[in-house]
Formats: structure tokens, C-alpha cells, sequence
């Protein structure tokens, strides 16, 4: 056939589709719902996946972040005297890794102290990091105001702090704020440097030992270990506990990405020895991105599954209705054989016709899917994403549903005998 | 050398005990030009013949040779192409795709030759407007009136100017009147150098042939060249 004809043919399909509304609306849903719920599955994944790997990112590929974990089983003492539990990464461990690991750009100690806050009669439970300067650095903790904190303030002990806004405003303190001093446990803290208002959740949160409040205080180290000591009470409804942890947290940066993976092993030697009762737990956003995307391709692949099912039984709808439009119409191929149409003629009729139904479909279900979407991104609060290959994945997929779905038929209609068509009744 | 020729053609339907024989050791011969008339009671096998003659069935045996060339060697491809260019049928009971607009319709025939879109609609609107149908071109065939749908299969039959018109009872669902006019048409047609073959049982219609064919049981009893009588009645 001469090109262009197929734009006439798909024209006759279209009217052939409008003979039977109902009929073709319903199949044509079949495969609108099949391409939608494609749209709806991958935004879904698409969403997780981006807030996961923005996660990742924002914790540093090249960081390993290693926090001390409260042991399971309340180990007391040795020498059964004191009630403070000791648990945690030790200054030793600091020390080990910073002069065994080559492949460590910077090994970072974190002293915290959670502590309470004062202004003037108001109270906030905050958390005080001492922290070394370039902790700041890796971890993009960048001040909108002031300044960050330097080595000086470590040499210094100087008694300055960089916070959130978040923590001021819960404070009720609405004056200037840089300069202004915070009683945090029974020192007093000059603010030198604004954070940016930032939420952490899930990962971020856990390795960056926040929490979603974002109280948190960052001071030098040296001045947090100098006035605070390592020992710290707590009092929980009545009873007291009493912890004592050298170290928190040591953030280790590697040279190169690359060394990501073995500098972590080489950390997990050396506390593994020093630690046997683990009481640290190691988090490597690389390891995780890998793990990440590993889940994310066998994800994709369930999906891609459940599409082709769905599209496939939309596919099935659509076989179905040409099969009894070709019966029904049996008449009209023998008269279009009589007058000379080939066998290939009217395959091409009914595959047109199939694929037009199909890709009408598609683009219902597109209209669908991203209605999906947004029900789902307004009613649930997920961060979905539709990408644009879902969009023309499911497309092209339906379109090729059509085909598959129209061979059939089509076939069927071009093999009647002629005569027989026309004596149909 | 002859239009058409069939030579010794047998057609049988079903096999062993059920065998039906339609047509029995048929020759028959056309030269161009010529306006047959082909007469039989139901059942003889008119119609097997000139779906044969019409390149739309096979013989079960004997050969069909149009303008000297072995029809039964040809691809199915190129039957639909001499279906398409070299004959022009109109059958028993219309076969209009109900769907189209009669202009539509008419133009079936040149879609499949490939011609594009403009050159269809003119060559559908002159021989329409040949057979009086010009004002229900946008019309659709349950609309029109047993008479008119005649006129629309026979303007579709001559569109692409074939060699050949096969015309199957074209009176047969017409009352006296509307028969008339579609008999003149077909007349007119002939007195342009047509070959047309016209199946008919009724003696009246045979009577404006030059020839007539009588088939019985699907053997030809009879073949006798008639003066034209009456003509114009
Ligand atoms: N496809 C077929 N299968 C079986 N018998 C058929 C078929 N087509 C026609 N016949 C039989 O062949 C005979 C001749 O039919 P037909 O050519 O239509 O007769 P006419 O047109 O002269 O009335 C009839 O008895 C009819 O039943
Ligand atoms: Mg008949």
C-alpha cells in the first residue's frame, strides 16, 4: 500500500471505533488501566528511589561513618562499684585508625553531649557535637550566617557554637543571633554561625545522630570534651543513668572513591578487635548506594513484570473485541476482497485498527497514570516521579500489546475464503 | 482471440457421499463487446459460474483463460489485482459496506488500485453522477432505497473502467419500474463498448441480449446468439 494511506486507515479505525463506542471504550480501558498503573508504578519507584539516593548523596559517597551503639545486654562495670555504663568508641580507636588507615583523607572524633538548654526560664533538650572544623566540611554543614568553626576555636577551647534557627525559634529567642550566648548544661556558648533550616529523615538521620527536631549544637571538640568530660547523666522518669562514651562518632573521609569499599573493611578489622561486643555500628553510603541499586534493578524488574501481565491482559480485551468485530464484519472483507483488496491489505486494516484502539488506550492510561500520581503524591505525601522512559516505555509497549494482540485476528480476517465471506450472514 | 474462455470447468462442493456437483464440463467462450445474457432457474449454478468467471473462486478442474492468460496459475495477489482493474461485479444483494458514505463506498475499488485522495473523489463523483446518485453522495447505504443502493454497487462496479462487468441478478430485488431504469443503464453501458454478463431468470431481461446462456444443473443447454428485439421498450 502506498504510504500515507496508513493515516487514512487510521482514521477508519477511529470511526470504525466510534460504531462501537461502548464496546471499544471498555477494551480500550482494559489497556488505559494497564499503562496507567505502569505510569503509577514507576513514579512510585522512580520517588523512592531519587529520596533514597539524595539520602545517600547527602551523607558523602566518599565518608564512612561509624557511631557508637548502646549494646544490647546491660553490661555493668567490671568493678561492680559504679553504675556507669561504658560502651562505645574510644579515643584509642581514633588514634588507631587515623595512623593505620592510609587510604583515610581525614578520621574525624565526635564527643556529644545531650544536654539541656537555657534561655532564660525556657528549656529545649538539645544535642551538643564537638566537633573538629572539617566535620562541617564533609558532612555540608554550611552556615548561611557567620562563620563555621575553625582550628583556632579548638586551640582555644573557645566556647562558640554553630545552630540551627530551629532551635532559637523553639527557644523563643527572636533577637540577633549571632553573638548571642546559649547556656547549654552549665556553660555558656557564644552563636558565631547559622546552619541552614535542614530535616533529616530515616538514614541521614540515624548517621548523622540527629533527630528530626534538629536541636542540635556544634561546638569545637576540644572545648566539648574540656568542660563537659566524657561522662554524662541522664535522668529517665526518676532513675538515673549514667553513660560514659569517649567517642560518638568517628567520621572517616577516604582519598578516592575507589578505596571507598577496602578502607572500610581495614576500619572493620581494627574495631572488630578492639570491640567484640559491638557496640559501634559502621555506615559506608557507598556500600549502601551499591545495595541501593542493586534492589532498585530487581524492583524494576518485578515491575516491568506486573506491567507486561496487566498490559498483557488489556492486550487480551482488545484480541477479544477484534475477534468479534472481524466475525461481524465478515461481509466487508469478502466485499473488500471482491473489489480487490490483497491479503495484506486487510491485515493492515485490522492491525491499524487494533493499534489505534491500543494507542488511544495509552494515551487514556497516560492521562490516568498521571492523575495516579498525583492522587498519590497529594494523599500519601510519597515523592513520586514520572519519568519520562515510563512514559514512553508504556507507550511503546502498548503499541506493541496492539500489534501483538491485532496479528491474530488480522491474520484470521486476511485467510477467509472470499466466497465464504461474502455468503456470510 | 476471445475476452474469456473456460474450457471443460467442473466445480464441486464437498467430497465423496455429500459431493454436490454445481457445474458440469462448462465451456464457454466471450469476445469482447458482447452483452450476455445468462439464464437458469435458482439453484443451476449461475452464481458458482460467475464467481468463477469473476476470479473470486476456483474451478475444481478445467481452465479459465481471461484475454488468453491461465487464471489458475495466478498468485492470490494477482487475482485481487485483476479483481480490482479488470472486472467490475455487482452482486445479488448489493454488498455495501454499510458503514461508508456511498462515495466512500465507490471508491473501495480505487483505494485498492492506490490512487490518492483527490483523484478517488472525482472519479467516484463522475460515475456517480453516471448513474443518478450524485445528490446522495454523503449518504450511507441503510438510507437509500433498494433502487438506489443497485445503482451505487453498479457505480462502484464501473469505476475503475474493467474490462469485464458481471452483473448478478441486478433486477432481481427491484420492482418493474426501478428495474427498467438499472436495465437501460446497463444498455447505455453496453452501447459504450462494455462486455457485460448479466445473470437473470426472467425472460423479459434475457430478451435485450444479444446472447443468451441457459444453464441447467450446471450444464449449458443451451447458447443462441437473439436479434435485438424490442431494444427500448
Ligand atoms: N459454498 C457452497 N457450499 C456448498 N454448496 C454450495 C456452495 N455455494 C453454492 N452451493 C450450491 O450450489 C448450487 C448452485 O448455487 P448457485 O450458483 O448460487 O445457484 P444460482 O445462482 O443459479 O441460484 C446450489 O445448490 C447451492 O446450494
Ligand atoms: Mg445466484
Amino acid at each position: 500500500m502506498i504510504g500515507g494511506k496508513y493515516a487514512e486507515m487510521f482514521a477508519l479505525g477511529l470511526r470504525n471505533m466510534r460504531g462501537y463506542k461502548l464496546r471499544s471504550f471498555l477494551s480500550m480501558l482494559g489497556i488505559g488501566i494497564g499503562v496507567a498503573s505502569v505510569i503509577a508504578m514507576f513514579a512510585t519507584a522512580e520517588g523512592a528511589e531519587r529520596e533514597i539516593l539524595a539520602q545517600i548523596g547527602r551523607l558523602g559517597v566518599r565518608n564512612i561513618i561509624i557511631n557508637s551503639v548502646k549494646p544490647a545486654e546491660q553490661r555493668q562495670d567490671s568493678a561492680g562499684t559504679s553504675w556507669v555504663l561504658r560502651f562505645g568508641l574510644t579515643f584509642r580507636d581514633h588514634r588507631q585508625i587515623a595512623a593505620t588507615v592510609s587510604t583515610a583523607s581525614q578520621v574525624l572524633p565526635v564527643h556529644t553531649n545531650s544536654d539541656v538548654v537555657w534561655e532564660g526560664s525556657r528549656r529545649v533538650d538539645g544535642k551538643l557535637h564537638g566537633v573538629q572544623p572539617q566535620h562541617m566540611r564533609l558532612l555540608k554543614l554550611d552556615v548561611t550566617a557567620g562563620r563555621s568553626l575553625t582550628e583556632m576555636d579548638n586551640l582555644l577551647f573557645a566556647r562558640v557554637c554553630v545552630v540551627r534557627p530551629g532551635l532559637l525559634r523553639e527557644l523563643g529567642w527572636f533577637g540577633e543571633p549571632l553573638g548571642h550566648r546559649l547556656m547549654v548544661g552549665e556553660q555558656y556558648y557564644e552563636i558565631v554561625g547559622l546552619l541552614a533550616e535542614e530535616e533529616f529523615t530515616g538514614l541521614t538521620q540515624k548517621a548523622l545522630n540527629v533527630d528530626s527536631r534538629s536541636f542540635e549544637i556544634y561546638a569545637p571538640y576540644e572545648t566539648v570534651l574540656k568542660r563537659h568530660g566524657t561522662t554524662s547523666i541522664i535522668r529517665k522518669s526518676g532513675a538515673m543513668e549514667a553513660t560514659d562514651v569517649q567517642l560518638h562518632q568517628i567520621l572517616v573521609e577516604v582519598d578516592e572513591q575507589d578505596n571507598v569499599l577496602a578502607t572500610a573493611r581495614m576500619i572493620q578489622q581494627i574495631l572488630e578487635k578492639f570491640h567484640p561486643e559491638r557496640d559501634y555500628e559502621m555506615i559506608v553510603p557507598l556500600e549502601l548506594l551499591a545495595q541501593r541499586q542493586k534492589a532498585q534493578q530487581v524492583f524494576s524488574y518485578a515491575l516491568l513484570a506486573i506491567a507486561l501481565v496487566s498490559l498483557m491482559v488489556g492486550g487480551i480485551g482488545i484480541m477479544n473485541i477484534m475477534l468479534a468485530t472481524i466475525t461481524e464484519r465478515t461481509r466487508e472483507i469478502g466485499i473488500r476482497r471482491a473489489l480487490g483488496a490483497k491479503k495484506r491489505h486487510i491485515v493492515a486494516q485490522f492491525l491499524t485498527e487494533t493499534v489505534t484502539m491500543t494507542a488511544v488506550g495509552g494515551c487514556l492510561g497516560l492521562m490516568l497514570g498521571f492523575l495516579a500520581d498525583w492522587l498519590l503524591r497529594t494523599s500519601t505525601g510519597w515523592s513520586t516521579v514520572v519519568s519520562g522512559e515510563a512514559v514512553i516505555l508504556s507507550m511503546g509497549i502498548s503499541c506493541l500489546v496492539g500489534i501483538l494482540a491485532g496479528l491474530w485476528p488480522a491474520g484470521k480476517a486476511a485467510r477467509m475464503d472470499p466466497i465464504a465471506a461474502l455468503r456470510y450472514e | 482471440m476471445a475476452l474469456l474462455e473456460l474450457d471443460g470447468i467442473n466445480k464441486v462442493y464437498g467430497e465423496g457421499e455429500v459431493a454436490l456437483h454445481v457445474l458440469r464440463d462448462v465451456d464457454l467462450a466471450i469476445e469482447e463487446r458482447e452483452l450476455v445474457a445468462l439464464i437458469g432457474a435458482s439453484g443451476s449454478g449461475k452464481s458458482t459460474l460467475m464467481n468463477i468467471l469473476g476470479c473470486l473462486d476456483r474451478p475444481s478442474s478445467g481452465t479459465y483463460r481471461l484475454r488468453g492468460e491461465d487464471v489458475s496459475r495466478l498468485s492470490d495477489d494477482r487475482l485481487s489485482e485483476i479483481r480490482n482493474r479488470e472486472i467490475g461485479f455487482v452482486f445479488q444483494s448489493f454488498m455495501l459496506v454499510p458503514q461508508l458514505t456511498v462515495l466512500e463506498n465507490v471508491e473501495v475499488p480505487l483505494f485498492y488500485r492506490g490512487l490518492p485522495r483527490p483523484k478517488r473523489h472525482a472519479m467516484a463523483r463522475e460515475v456517480l453522477g453516471l448513474v443518478g446518485l450524485a445528490a446522495r453522495i454523503g449518504h450511507k447505504p441503510p438510507q437509500l432505497s433498494g433502487g438506489e443502493r443497485q445503482r451505487v454497487a453498479i457505480a462502484r462496479a464501473l469505476v475503475n473502467d474493467p474490462l469485464l462487468l458481471l452483473a448478478d441478478e441486478p433486477t432481481g430485488n427491484l420492482d418493474s419500474r426501478t428495474g427498467e431504469e438499472i436495465l437501460r443503464l446497463f444498455d447505455g453501458l453496453h452501447a459504450e463498448g462494455h462486455t457485460i454478463l448479466m445473470v437473470t431468470h426472467d425472460t423479459r431481461v434475457a430478451d435485450r441480449a444479444q446472447r443468451r446462456v441457459t444453464i441447467r444443473d450446471g450444464r449449458i443447454i443451451e447458447d443462441t446468439a437473439v436479434e435485438p428485439a424490442g431494444g427500448k421498450a
